[in-house]
């Protein structure tokens, strides 16, 4: 990651935002203008964040599938850590 | 002349920076960069033809994202034809799409991401022991750090923070396949 900025995580940093939910959809890319024949599967998720009271945000973004498994590993690895807690 | 465009140690690495050109969108990779580099004792005006001729071949491999056997059949018939490729110069090609053809794909896929991506993604995991708004002790908390945007720009950097799987919110998901 670019690190321009400051880290957002260090330990004394407050965390606002709640997921409140999480939508995805798979699809799939038939065609480029530079690629004519394509069938590529790609995932797209939309995350409704937002304070309990405040005004909820949806943020979207779509993956092609190794940012994907990426992003599944690293859930997993969480949930590994929270089981040993 | 002929005889060095005909040779094929440099082919590579020209078919290399065509792809970080048309692909991968390295700007700066001019005609007279790779000429010089991997070409020097060939003018330009020799050189510009050979160039988008291997350009050409490229684009169409790339365009087709052909399979061995379409690759088989479409370089066999650039040798040919006249004015094409020599049988050194396809094997060249052909060994280039087979390594770099899913990396190729992935480019063109991103290319073409016109919404924002995933560009990056931290977390910690924290144990809370105790919340003003709840009577939860030993809870722990995921918080996960991304990072979304569009090339170039980032648009949201979300923290973003849930329970384990017993408390987290609920999870639904719609699946839609293009014909």
């Amino acid at each position: 990651m670019e690190g321009s900025s400051e880290p957002l995580l260090d330990a004394k940093a407050e965390v606002t935002n709640q997921l409140l939910d999480f939508q995805w959809k798979l699809g799939m890319a038939v065609s480029l203008d530079s690629c004519r024949s394509l069938k590529y599967p790609k995932v797209a998720v939309t995350l409704k964040v937002g304070e309990r009271s405040s005004q909820v945000q949806n943020k979207s973004f779509e993956m092609t599938i190794p940012p994907f498994q990426n992003f599944y590993r690293q859930f997993k690895e969480i949930a590994a850590i929270i089981e040993t807690l | 002349m002929a005889g060095e465009l005909e040779s094929c140690k440099s082919l590579s690495g020209l078919l290399n920076g065509l792809a970080q050109e048309a692909f991968h969108g390295h700007p700066g990779i001019t005609e007279e960069l790779l000429r010089s580099q991997l070409y020097p004792e060939v003018p330009p005006e020799e050189f510009r033809p050979f160039l988008a001729k291997m350009k050409g071949i490229l684009k169409s491999i790339a365009s087709a994202d052909m399979d061995f056997n379409q690759l088989e059949a479409f370089l066999t018939a650039q040798t040919k034809k006249q004015g094409g490729i020599t049988s050194d110069q396809a094997a060249v090609i052909s060994k280039f799409w087979k390594s770099h053809k899913t990396k190729i794909r992935e480019s063109l896929m991103n290319q073409s991401r016109w919404d924002s991506g995933l560009r990056g993604l931290s977390w910690r995991v924290d144990s809370k022991s105790q919340s003003r708004h709840s009577a939860q002790i030993h809870t722990p908390v995921a918080i996960m750090e991304l990072e979304i945007g569009k090339s170039g720009q980032i648009v949201a950097v979300l923290a973003l923070w849930f329970y384990s799987c017993g408390q987290m919110g609920c999870l639904r998901g719609s699946q839609e396949t293009k014909p």
